[in-house]
Protein backbone atom coordinates (compact mmCIF):
# COMPACT_ATOMS: atom_id res chain seq x y z
CA UNK A 1 0.00 0.00 0.00
CA UNK A 2 1.27 3.46 -0.59
CA UNK A 3 0.45 6.47 1.56
CA UNK A 4 -2.47 7.46 -0.80
CA UNK A 5 -4.01 3.98 -0.63
CA UNK A 6 -3.53 3.68 3.56
CA UNK A 7 -5.50 7.18 3.42
CA UNK A 8 -8.25 6.05 1.16
CA UNK A 9 -8.89 2.78 3.29
CA UNK A 10 -8.78 5.19 6.73
CA UNK A 11 -11.21 7.36 5.19
CA UNK A 12 -13.31 4.99 4.48
CA UNK A 13 -13.50 3.28 7.33
CA UNK A 14 -14.23 6.23 9.28
CA UNK A 15 -17.67 6.86 6.55
CA UNK A 16 -18.05 2.80 7.12
CA UNK A 17 -18.58 3.31 10.97
CA UNK A 18 -21.45 4.12 13.49
CA UNK A 19 -21.81 8.07 13.10
CA UNK A 20 -20.29 9.24 10.26
CA UNK A 21 -21.01 12.20 7.94
CA UNK A 22 -22.64 10.23 5.61
CA UNK A 23 -25.49 8.31 7.67
CA UNK A 24 -25.59 5.03 8.65
CA UNK A 25 -27.67 3.83 6.11
CA UNK A 26 -24.82 4.63 3.76
CA UNK A 27 -21.96 4.31 5.90
CA UNK A 28 -22.41 1.59 8.68
CA UNK A 29 -25.16 -0.45 7.04
CA UNK A 30 -23.20 -0.15 3.45
CA UNK A 31 -19.88 0.90 3.30
CA UNK A 32 -19.55 -0.91 6.69
CA UNK A 33 -20.48 -4.22 5.66
CA UNK A 34 -17.99 -6.52 4.84
CA UNK A 35 -19.05 -7.47 1.10
CA UNK A 36 -19.08 -3.87 -0.02
CA UNK A 37 -15.73 -3.39 2.35
CA UNK A 38 -14.24 -5.73 0.43
CA UNK A 39 -15.29 -4.21 -3.09
CA UNK A 40 -14.27 -0.90 -1.92
CA UNK A 41 -10.83 -1.89 -0.86
CA UNK A 42 -10.22 -4.25 -3.89
CA UNK A 43 -11.22 -0.95 -5.62
CA UNK A 44 -8.38 0.87 -3.49
CA UNK A 45 -5.62 -1.11 -3.81
CA UNK A 46 -6.41 -2.56 -7.26
CA UNK A 47 -7.10 -6.10 -6.71
CA UNK A 48 -11.13 -6.99 -6.78
CA UNK A 49 -10.93 -10.41 -7.60
CA UNK A 50 -8.67 -11.26 -4.46
CA UNK A 51 -11.39 -8.71 -2.48
CA UNK A 52 -14.17 -10.37 -3.13
CA UNK A 53 -12.26 -13.76 -2.39
CA UNK A 54 -11.58 -12.89 1.34
CA UNK A 55 -14.67 -10.74 1.56
CA UNK A 56 -17.44 -13.24 0.85
CA UNK A 57 -16.49 -15.57 3.99
CA UNK A 58 -15.80 -12.98 5.90
CA UNK A 59 -19.71 -11.46 5.26
CA UNK A 60 -20.59 -15.17 5.86
CA UNK A 61 -19.43 -14.98 9.30
CA UNK A 62 -20.35 -11.29 10.20
CA UNK A 63 -23.90 -11.57 8.73
CA UNK A 64 -25.56 -10.84 11.93
CA UNK A 65 -23.11 -8.99 13.42
CA UNK A 66 -26.43 -6.02 13.90
CA UNK A 67 -25.54 -3.80 16.71
CA UNK A 68 -28.79 -3.83 19.09
CA UNK A 69 -29.11 -0.43 21.24
CA UNK A 70 -25.81 0.80 19.70
CA UNK A 71 -23.80 -2.16 21.76
CA UNK A 72 -20.84 -2.31 19.91
CA UNK A 73 -18.23 -4.33 21.08
CA UNK A 74 -16.65 -5.29 17.63
CA UNK A 75 -16.66 -3.02 15.15
CA UNK A 76 -17.33 -4.39 11.92
CA UNK A 77 -16.06 -1.50 9.31
CA UNK A 78 -12.98 -1.68 11.38
CA UNK A 79 -12.40 -5.45 11.12
CA UNK A 80 -13.30 -6.03 7.51
CA UNK A 81 -11.70 -2.55 5.84
CA UNK A 82 -8.18 -3.61 7.76
CA UNK A 83 -9.00 -8.07 6.91
CA UNK A 84 -9.14 -7.02 3.62
CA UNK A 85 -6.34 -4.74 3.25
CA UNK A 86 -3.90 -7.49 5.48
CA UNK A 87 -4.94 -9.89 3.01
CA UNK A 88 -4.04 -8.37 -0.44
CA UNK A 89 -0.99 -6.55 1.20
CA UNK A 90 0.16 -9.73 2.29
CA UNK A 91 -0.37 -11.51 -0.42
CA UNK A 92 3.12 -12.25 -1.47
CA UNK A 93 3.80 -14.02 1.58
CA UNK A 94 1.29 -16.82 1.31
CA UNK A 95 0.10 -19.46 -0.89
CA UNK A 96 -3.18 -20.22 -1.45
CA UNK A 97 -6.99 -19.33 -0.99
CA UNK A 98 -7.33 -20.59 2.54
CA UNK A 99 -4.03 -19.25 3.43
CA UNK A 100 -5.29 -15.59 1.96
CA UNK A 101 -8.66 -16.14 3.84
CA UNK A 102 -6.97 -17.03 7.03
CA UNK A 103 -5.12 -13.45 6.96
CA UNK A 104 -8.39 -11.73 6.34
CA UNK A 105 -9.74 -13.01 9.81
CA UNK A 106 -7.03 -12.14 11.41
CA UNK A 107 -6.65 -8.47 10.42
CA UNK A 108 -10.32 -8.57 11.14
CA UNK A 109 -9.73 -9.70 14.13
CA UNK A 110 -6.97 -7.14 15.39
CA UNK A 111 -9.14 -4.33 13.29
CA UNK A 112 -12.09 -5.42 15.31
CA UNK A 113 -10.68 -5.19 18.39
CA UNK A 114 -8.74 -1.64 17.65
CA UNK A 115 -12.08 -0.28 16.56
CA UNK A 116 -14.42 -1.51 19.47
CA UNK A 117 -12.30 0.12 21.47
CA UNK A 118 -12.11 3.64 19.75
CA UNK A 119 -15.74 3.75 19.32
CA UNK A 120 -16.44 3.68 22.75
CA UNK A 121 -13.54 6.33 23.19
CA UNK A 122 -15.99 8.25 20.51
CA UNK A 123 -18.90 7.53 22.53
CA UNK A 124 -17.77 8.89 26.14
CA UNK A 125 -16.23 11.91 24.48
CA UNK A 126 -19.17 12.55 23.06
CA UNK A 127 -20.74 13.51 26.57
CA UNK A 128 -18.91 16.71 26.99
CA UNK A 129 -20.21 17.99 23.42
CA UNK A 130 -23.95 17.96 25.63
CA UNK A 131 -22.47 21.36 27.21
CA UNK A 132 -22.13 23.03 23.83
CA UNK A 133 -25.35 21.73 22.85
CA UNK A 134 -26.75 23.17 26.00
CA UNK A 135 -25.21 26.44 25.21
CA UNK A 136 -26.70 26.92 22.01
CA UNK A 137 -30.16 25.62 22.52
CA UNK A 138 -30.51 28.36 25.42
CA UNK A 139 -29.51 31.24 23.26
CA UNK A 140 -32.53 29.83 20.74
CA UNK A 141 -29.49 29.99 17.82
CA UNK A 142 -31.40 27.84 15.52
CA UNK A 143 -29.03 28.26 13.01
CA UNK A 144 -25.96 26.54 14.74
CA UNK A 145 -27.69 23.70 16.24
CA UNK A 146 -26.10 21.84 13.86
CA UNK A 147 -22.52 22.52 15.28
CA UNK A 148 -22.01 20.40 18.20
CA UNK A 149 -24.02 17.30 16.64
CA UNK A 150 -21.84 17.73 13.34
CA UNK A 151 -19.03 19.64 14.07
CA UNK A 152 -18.50 18.09 18.00
CA UNK A 153 -19.34 14.41 17.38
CA UNK A 154 -18.55 14.10 13.80
CA UNK A 155 -15.15 15.46 14.62
CA UNK A 156 -14.69 13.20 17.59
CA UNK A 157 -15.69 10.02 15.42
CA UNK A 158 -13.20 11.11 12.63
CA UNK A 159 -10.15 11.24 14.70
CA UNK A 160 -11.26 8.41 16.80
CA UNK A 161 -11.48 6.28 13.68
CA UNK A 162 -9.06 7.44 10.81
CA UNK A 163 -5.60 7.83 13.12
CA UNK A 164 -5.72 4.51 14.58
CA UNK A 165 -7.13 3.01 11.22
CA UNK A 166 -3.51 5.14 9.75
CA UNK A 167 -0.99 3.35 12.59
CA UNK A 168 -2.76 -0.49 11.99
CA UNK A 169 -2.61 -0.11 8.00
CA UNK A 170 1.05 1.13 8.08
CA UNK A 171 1.89 -1.35 10.70
CA UNK A 172 0.54 -3.74 8.21
CA UNK A 173 2.45 -2.55 5.19
CA UNK A 174 5.76 -2.45 7.61
CA UNK A 175 4.76 -6.43 8.10
CA UNK A 176 4.78 -6.59 4.07
CA UNK A 177 8.03 -4.97 3.68
CA UNK A 178 9.98 -7.39 6.25
CA UNK A 179 7.74 -10.23 4.52
CA UNK A 180 9.56 -12.52 7.03
CA UNK A 181 6.24 -13.76 8.00
CA UNK A 182 5.20 -17.49 7.25
CA UNK A 183 1.33 -18.46 8.19
CA UNK A 184 2.12 -22.25 9.40
CA UNK A 185 -0.85 -24.64 7.68
CA UNK A 186 -2.53 -25.08 11.36
CA UNK A 187 -3.06 -21.76 11.53
CA UNK A 188 -4.60 -21.00 8.61
CA UNK A 189 -7.12 -24.82 9.18
CA UNK A 190 -8.07 -23.34 12.47
CA UNK A 191 -8.80 -19.68 11.56
CA UNK A 192 -10.89 -21.17 8.78
CA UNK A 193 -12.96 -23.27 11.05
CA UNK A 194 -13.28 -20.51 13.32
CA UNK A 195 -14.51 -18.47 10.38
CA UNK A 196 -17.07 -20.38 9.13
CA UNK A 197 -17.77 -21.44 13.03
CA UNK A 198 -18.70 -17.65 13.25
CA UNK A 199 -21.76 -17.76 11.14
CA UNK A 200 -23.20 -19.77 14.36
CA UNK A 201 -23.01 -16.48 16.19
CA UNK A 202 -24.75 -14.51 13.44
CA UNK A 203 -27.51 -17.00 13.17
CA UNK A 204 -28.40 -17.65 16.59
CA UNK A 205 -27.85 -13.76 17.62
CA UNK A 206 -30.82 -13.46 14.61
CA UNK A 207 -32.84 -15.75 15.93
CA UNK A 208 -32.99 -14.55 19.22
CA UNK A 209 -34.71 -11.46 17.34
CA UNK A 210 -37.19 -13.68 15.51
CA UNK A 211 -38.49 -16.85 17.63
CA UNK A 212 -41.01 -15.75 20.08
CA UNK A 213 -42.76 -18.91 19.83
CA UNK A 214 -42.17 -22.50 19.61
CA UNK A 215 -43.82 -23.32 16.39
CA UNK A 216 -40.88 -20.50 15.00
CA UNK A 217 -38.47 -23.75 15.60
CA UNK A 218 -40.44 -25.67 12.58
CA UNK A 219 -40.52 -22.88 10.63
CA UNK A 220 -36.31 -22.26 10.77
CA UNK A 221 -36.59 -25.89 10.39
CA UNK A 222 -38.06 -25.90 7.68
CA UNK A 223 -35.68 -23.54 6.11
CA UNK A 224 -32.80 -25.64 6.95
CA UNK A 225 -34.38 -29.14 5.60
CA UNK A 226 -35.17 -27.05 2.19
CA UNK A 227 -31.23 -26.58 2.00
CA UNK A 228 -30.47 -30.50 3.42
CA UNK A 229 -32.66 -32.50 2.25
CA UNK A 230 -33.99 -30.77 -1.37
CA UNK A 231 -30.07 -29.00 -1.90
CA UNK A 232 -31.98 -25.78 -2.77
CA UNK A 233 -29.76 -22.80 -2.87
CA UNK A 234 -30.46 -19.92 -0.33
CA UNK A 235 -31.60 -17.49 -3.06
CA UNK A 236 -34.23 -20.12 -4.06
CA UNK A 237 -35.25 -20.61 0.23
CA UNK A 238 -35.21 -16.95 -0.29
CA UNK A 239 -38.21 -16.90 -2.82
CA UNK A 240 -40.48 -19.65 -1.46
CA UNK A 241 -40.16 -17.66 1.87
CA UNK A 242 -41.26 -14.86 0.35
CA UNK A 243 -43.90 -16.31 -1.37
CA UNK A 244 -45.16 -18.14 2.21
CA UNK A 245 -44.50 -15.18 3.84
CA UNK A 246 -47.15 -13.29 1.14
CA UNK A 247 -49.23 -16.37 2.15
CA UNK A 248 -49.39 -16.19 5.66
CA UNK A 249 -49.80 -11.88 5.31
CA UNK A 250 -52.93 -12.46 2.98
CA UNK A 251 -54.48 -15.90 5.39
CA UNK A 252 -54.29 -13.33 8.55
CA UNK A 253 -55.65 -10.37 6.63
CA UNK A 254 -58.54 -12.68 5.86
CA UNK A 255 -58.92 -14.12 9.23
CA UNK A 256 -59.42 -10.56 10.57
CA UNK A 257 -62.21 -9.49 8.44
CA UNK A 258 -64.41 -12.85 9.67
CA UNK A 259 -64.52 -11.53 12.84
CA UNK B 1 -52.14 29.30 10.96
CA UNK B 2 -48.48 28.95 11.32
CA UNK B 3 -47.15 25.89 9.17
CA UNK B 4 -44.00 24.18 8.23
CA UNK B 5 -43.24 24.52 4.45
CA UNK B 6 -42.40 21.40 2.20
CA UNK B 7 -38.84 22.65 1.80
CA UNK B 8 -38.54 22.64 5.25
CA UNK B 9 -39.47 19.41 6.08
CA UNK B 10 -36.88 17.71 3.72
CA UNK B 11 -34.43 19.98 5.05
CA UNK B 12 -35.46 18.74 8.90
CA UNK B 13 -35.80 14.68 7.58
CA UNK B 14 -32.13 15.18 5.58
CA UNK B 15 -30.70 16.67 8.84
CA UNK B 16 -31.90 13.30 10.65
CA UNK B 17 -31.57 10.77 7.78
CA UNK B 18 -27.49 11.86 7.12
CA UNK B 19 -26.32 12.90 11.02
CA UNK B 20 -28.58 11.09 13.22
CA UNK B 21 -25.39 8.69 14.88
CA UNK B 22 -22.94 11.48 14.85
CA UNK B 23 -22.57 12.49 18.61
CA UNK B 24 -24.14 9.21 20.00
CA UNK B 25 -23.76 9.26 23.93
CA UNK B 26 -24.52 7.67 27.12
CA UNK B 27 -26.12 10.76 28.26
CA UNK B 28 -28.84 11.90 25.75
CA UNK B 29 -27.95 9.31 23.15
CA UNK B 30 -29.14 10.79 19.87
CA UNK B 31 -30.74 13.69 21.79
CA UNK B 32 -27.99 16.57 19.79
CA UNK B 33 -28.83 14.64 16.53
CA UNK B 34 -32.47 15.19 17.11
CA UNK B 35 -32.52 18.88 17.84
CA UNK B 36 -30.53 19.37 14.78
CA UNK B 37 -33.22 17.99 12.87
CA UNK B 38 -35.98 20.08 15.38
CA UNK B 39 -33.82 23.44 13.84
CA UNK B 40 -35.12 24.13 10.86
CA UNK B 41 -38.59 23.40 11.69
CA UNK B 42 -38.21 25.59 15.11
CA UNK B 43 -37.10 28.70 13.32
CA UNK B 44 -39.98 28.46 10.78
CA UNK B 45 -42.35 28.07 13.66
CA UNK B 46 -41.39 30.78 16.02
CA UNK B 47 -40.11 34.03 15.72
CA UNK B 48 -39.38 34.67 19.61
CA UNK B 49 -35.46 34.26 20.51
CA UNK B 50 -37.29 32.22 24.26
CA UNK B 51 -39.90 30.38 22.22
CA UNK B 52 -36.77 29.07 19.45
CA UNK B 53 -34.84 28.34 23.00
CA UNK B 54 -37.44 26.43 24.65
CA UNK B 55 -38.71 24.51 22.04
CA UNK B 56 -34.49 23.52 20.93
CA UNK B 57 -34.06 22.85 24.62
CA UNK B 58 -37.17 19.96 24.70
CA UNK B 59 -35.57 18.32 21.67
CA UNK B 60 -31.49 17.85 22.81
CA UNK B 61 -33.11 15.38 25.53
CA UNK B 62 -32.57 12.00 26.01
CA UNK B 63 -33.77 10.24 22.94
CA UNK B 64 -33.21 7.18 20.90
CA UNK B 65 -34.83 4.85 18.30
CA UNK B 66 -33.55 2.83 15.32
CA UNK B 67 -32.95 5.62 13.28
CA UNK B 68 -34.12 4.61 9.90
CA UNK B 69 -37.53 3.35 11.03
CA UNK B 70 -37.59 5.92 13.46
CA UNK B 71 -37.74 8.92 11.44
CA UNK B 72 -41.75 8.62 11.81
CA UNK B 73 -40.77 10.20 15.69
CA UNK B 74 -39.28 13.34 13.63
CA UNK B 75 -42.14 13.62 11.70
CA UNK B 76 -44.81 13.51 14.53
CA UNK B 77 -42.57 15.96 16.72
CA UNK B 78 -42.60 18.26 13.66
CA UNK B 79 -46.70 17.87 13.76
CA UNK B 80 -47.22 18.39 17.41
CA UNK B 81 -44.78 21.44 17.67
CA UNK B 82 -46.62 23.22 14.75
CA UNK B 83 -49.55 22.60 16.58
CA UNK B 84 -47.79 24.15 19.54
CA UNK B 85 -47.69 27.15 17.89
CA UNK B 86 -50.91 27.38 16.60
CA UNK B 87 -51.43 27.57 20.35
CA UNK B 88 -53.00 23.75 20.23
CA UNK B 89 -51.44 21.29 22.98
CA UNK B 90 -48.38 21.71 25.56
CA UNK B 91 -44.75 21.25 25.42
CA UNK B 92 -45.31 18.29 27.94
CA UNK B 93 -47.26 16.41 25.73
CA UNK B 94 -44.45 16.72 22.79
CA UNK B 95 -42.10 15.18 25.37
CA UNK B 96 -44.18 12.19 26.71
CA UNK B 97 -44.86 11.62 22.73
CA UNK B 98 -41.08 11.64 22.20
CA UNK B 99 -40.69 8.97 25.16
CA UNK B 100 -43.67 7.05 24.55
CA UNK B 101 -42.51 6.48 21.09
CA UNK B 102 -38.91 4.90 22.04
CA UNK B 103 -39.41 1.82 22.87
CA UNK B 104 -42.00 0.35 19.61
CA UNK B 105 -40.01 2.27 17.27
CA UNK B 106 -36.15 0.53 18.26
CA UNK B 107 -38.08 -2.40 18.73
CA UNK B 108 -39.93 -2.59 15.21
CA UNK B 109 -36.53 -0.93 13.54
CA UNK B 110 -34.09 -3.31 15.39
CA UNK B 111 -36.43 -6.73 14.64
CA UNK B 112 -37.54 -5.79 11.34
CA UNK B 113 -35.26 -4.04 9.32
CA UNK B 114 -31.70 -4.31 11.03
CA UNK B 115 -31.82 -8.05 11.95
CA UNK B 116 -34.15 -8.88 8.77
CA UNK B 117 -34.08 -6.71 5.93
CA UNK B 118 -30.20 -6.18 6.09
CA UNK B 119 -29.22 -9.61 6.41
CA UNK B 120 -31.58 -10.38 3.97
CA UNK B 121 -30.65 -7.79 1.41
CA UNK B 122 -26.96 -9.17 2.00
CA UNK B 123 -27.80 -12.75 1.40
CA UNK B 124 -29.41 -12.17 -2.23
CA UNK B 125 -26.16 -10.13 -3.04
CA UNK B 126 -23.88 -13.17 -1.16
CA UNK B 127 -25.50 -15.60 -3.69
CA UNK B 128 -25.29 -13.44 -6.50
CA UNK B 129 -21.23 -12.79 -5.53
CA UNK B 130 -21.32 -16.75 -5.83
CA UNK B 131 -22.86 -17.35 -8.38
CA UNK B 132 -20.77 -14.68 -10.76
CA UNK B 133 -17.45 -15.85 -9.24
CA UNK B 134 -15.78 -14.29 -12.19
CA UNK B 135 -17.55 -10.67 -11.40
CA UNK B 136 -18.19 -11.13 -7.64
CA UNK B 137 -18.37 -7.62 -6.97
CA UNK B 138 -21.60 -7.27 -9.08
CA UNK B 139 -23.59 -8.47 -5.63
CA UNK B 140 -21.72 -5.63 -3.77
CA UNK B 141 -22.90 -3.08 -6.37
CA UNK B 142 -26.01 -3.91 -5.85
CA UNK B 143 -26.27 -3.97 -2.11
CA UNK B 144 -24.57 -0.44 -2.27
CA UNK B 145 -27.42 0.73 -4.80
CA UNK B 146 -30.56 -1.14 -3.60
CA UNK B 147 -29.73 -0.89 0.16
CA UNK B 148 -29.46 3.08 0.67
CA UNK B 149 -31.99 3.82 -1.70
CA UNK B 150 -34.68 2.02 -0.44
CA UNK B 151 -34.00 3.05 3.53
CA UNK B 152 -34.14 6.73 2.09
CA UNK B 153 -37.29 6.07 0.10
CA UNK B 154 -38.65 4.11 3.29
CA UNK B 155 -37.27 6.27 6.07
CA UNK B 156 -38.94 9.58 4.02
CA UNK B 157 -42.54 7.98 3.68
CA UNK B 158 -42.19 6.98 7.31
CA UNK B 159 -41.45 11.19 8.14
CA UNK B 160 -44.11 11.90 6.11
CA UNK B 161 -46.50 9.27 8.00
CA UNK B 162 -45.20 10.43 11.20
CA UNK B 163 -46.24 14.41 10.52
CA UNK B 164 -49.00 13.89 8.28
CA UNK B 165 -51.08 11.38 10.73
CA UNK B 166 -49.65 12.18 14.45
CA UNK B 167 -48.58 10.47 17.58
CA UNK B 168 -52.89 9.35 17.46
CA UNK B 169 -52.85 8.48 13.62
CA UNK B 170 -49.55 6.38 14.52
CA UNK B 171 -50.95 4.77 17.56
CA UNK B 172 -54.34 3.38 15.93
CA UNK B 173 -52.04 1.87 12.70
CA UNK B 174 -49.96 0.70 15.23
CA UNK B 175 -53.34 -0.55 17.10
CA UNK B 176 -55.28 -1.92 13.90
CA UNK B 177 -53.49 -4.81 13.87
CA UNK B 178 -51.96 -4.31 10.20
CA UNK B 179 -48.38 -4.05 11.70
CA UNK B 180 -48.54 -7.29 13.87
CA UNK B 181 -49.28 -8.57 10.53
CA UNK B 182 -46.40 -7.59 8.91
CA UNK B 183 -44.54 -8.55 11.11
CA UNK B 184 -45.73 -12.05 11.83
CA UNK B 185 -45.28 -12.47 7.79
CA UNK B 186 -41.55 -11.08 7.98
CA UNK B 187 -40.55 -13.14 10.76
CA UNK B 188 -42.13 -16.35 8.72
CA UNK B 189 -39.79 -15.49 6.04
CA UNK B 190 -36.42 -14.43 8.33
CA UNK B 191 -36.94 -17.81 9.95
CA UNK B 192 -37.00 -19.77 6.65
CA UNK B 193 -33.83 -17.79 5.69
CA UNK B 194 -32.35 -18.16 8.46
CA UNK B 195 -32.77 -21.82 8.83
CA UNK B 196 -31.04 -21.87 5.22
CA UNK B 197 -28.65 -19.65 5.46
CA UNK B 198 -27.37 -21.81 8.31
CA UNK B 199 -27.68 -24.94 6.96
CA UNK B 200 -25.54 -23.43 4.09
CA UNK B 201 -23.07 -21.00 5.90
CA UNK B 202 -22.27 -22.59 8.90
CA UNK B 203 -19.34 -24.86 9.28
CA UNK B 204 -18.39 -27.46 12.22
CA UNK B 205 -16.93 -30.62 12.19
CA UNK B 206 -15.51 -32.83 14.97
CA UNK B 207 -11.95 -34.02 12.80
CA UNK B 208 -12.08 -37.62 14.07
CA UNK B 209 -11.12 -39.78 10.47
CA UNK B 210 -9.68 -43.48 11.86
CA UNK B 211 -7.39 -44.91 8.93
CA UNK B 212 -5.73 -47.80 8.32
CA UNK B 213 -3.01 -48.76 5.72
CA UNK B 214 -4.62 -51.16 3.03
CA UNK B 215 -3.65 -51.19 -0.42
CA UNK B 216 -5.63 -48.84 -3.04
CA UNK B 217 -6.83 -49.50 -6.54
CA UNK B 218 -4.47 -46.58 -8.57
CA UNK B 219 -6.67 -45.02 -11.50
CA UNK B 220 -3.68 -44.32 -13.17
CA UNK B 221 -1.41 -47.19 -13.20
CA UNK B 222 -4.49 -49.39 -13.03
CA UNK B 223 -2.62 -51.58 -10.01
CA UNK B 224 -2.96 -51.75 -6.31
CA UNK B 225 -0.40 -49.35 -4.17
CA UNK B 226 -0.09 -48.80 -0.60
CA UNK B 227 -2.55 -46.25 0.53
CA UNK B 228 -4.38 -45.38 3.42
CA UNK B 229 -8.82 -45.62 3.68
CA UNK B 230 -10.93 -44.32 6.17
CA UNK B 231 -13.02 -46.88 8.52
CA UNK B 232 -14.57 -44.56 10.85
CA UNK B 233 -15.24 -41.15 10.23
CA UNK B 234 -17.38 -39.59 12.87
CA UNK B 235 -18.60 -36.86 10.92
CA UNK B 236 -19.90 -38.76 7.99
CA UNK B 237 -21.38 -40.78 10.20
CA UNK B 238 -23.17 -37.65 11.67
CA UNK B 239 -24.73 -36.13 8.61
CA UNK B 240 -25.76 -39.73 7.33
CA UNK B 241 -27.81 -39.41 10.42
CA UNK B 242 -28.92 -36.31 10.07
CA UNK B 243 -27.21 -33.88 7.56
CA UNK B 244 -25.36 -31.14 9.17
CA UNK B 245 -26.14 -32.00 12.37
CA UNK B 246 -23.57 -30.41 13.89
CA UNK B 247 -23.97 -26.81 12.79
CA UNK B 248 -27.61 -27.04 13.89
CA UNK B 249 -26.20 -27.76 17.02
CA UNK B 250 -23.64 -25.04 17.04
CA UNK B 251 -26.21 -22.43 16.30
CA UNK B 252 -28.65 -23.65 18.43
CA UNK B 253 -26.03 -23.52 21.56
CA UNK B 254 -25.38 -19.88 20.24
CA UNK B 255 -28.96 -18.95 20.42
CA UNK B 256 -29.19 -20.60 23.56
CA UNK B 257 -26.17 -18.92 25.13
CA UNK B 258 -26.88 -15.59 24.02
CA UNK B 259 -30.84 -15.22 24.67
CA UNK B 260 -30.97 -17.70 27.18
CA UNK B 261 -27.88 -17.27 29.48
CA UNK B 262 -27.25 -13.47 28.13
CA UNK B 263 -23.62 -14.21 27.27
CA UNK B 264 -22.07 -11.38 25.28
CA UNK B 265 -21.39 -11.48 21.61
CA UNK B 266 -17.62 -11.03 22.53
CA UNK B 267 -17.57 -13.61 24.80
CA UNK B 268 -19.29 -16.30 22.52
CA UNK B 269 -16.60 -15.45 20.09
CA UNK B 270 -14.16 -16.45 22.55
CA UNK B 271 -16.32 -19.48 23.35
CA UNK B 272 -16.22 -20.08 19.09
CA UNK B 273 -12.26 -19.50 19.28
CA UNK B 274 -11.87 -22.08 21.80
CA UNK B 275 -13.89 -24.43 20.31
CA UNK B 276 -11.88 -24.16 16.80
CA UNK B 277 -8.36 -24.05 18.33
CA UNK B 278 -9.42 -27.61 20.29
CA UNK B 279 -11.42 -28.89 17.01
CA UNK B 280 -8.32 -28.35 14.57
CA UNK B 281 -6.02 -29.68 17.02
CA UNK B 282 -7.96 -33.13 17.09
CA UNK B 283 -7.68 -33.11 13.33
CA UNK B 284 -3.59 -33.54 13.93
CA UNK B 285 -3.70 -36.22 16.43
CA UNK B 286 -1.60 -39.60 15.19
CA UNK B 287 -4.21 -41.79 14.78
CA UNK B 288 -7.76 -40.26 14.79
CA UNK B 289 -7.46 -36.84 13.27
CA UNK B 290 -8.78 -36.07 9.57
CA UNK B 291 -5.77 -34.04 8.68
CA UNK B 292 -2.76 -36.95 9.26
Amino acid sequence: MNILQVILIAVFIYLGAIGSLVGNTIGWYCLGRPLIAAFVVGLIMGDVQTAMLVGIPLQIAYLANVTPGGAVAWDLSYATYIGTAMAIALKGTVGDEAALIGLAFTGAGIGGVVGGTMWNVHYALDVFINRWANKVAEAGDTKKMWMPNMIGGGGIGFLCRFIPAVIVLSAINAAGAASGIAIPGWFVTGISAFGSMMAALGMGIILSFLVKKGVHWAIFMGGFVLVTYFGLSTMAVAVIAAIIAVICYAVMAQREEAF
Amino acid sequence: MKTVSKKTLRKSFLNWFFWNGCSQQAETMLGMAFGQSMAPAIEELYDAREDRSAALQRHITLFNTESQVGSICNGIAIGMEEQLANGNGSAEAIQEAKVALIGPTSAIGDSLWVATIIPLLLTICLSIANALSGAAWVGALIYMVVYPVGTYLLSWKLFNLGYKAGLEGVQRFMASGQLDRIMQAVTILGLIVVGALTASFVTCTLNIDIKTAAQVFDEASGSYVDGVISVFNLDNLLNSVFPRILPLGLTLGVYNLYAKKNWTPLAIMGLILALAAALTAIGYIPGIGAFV
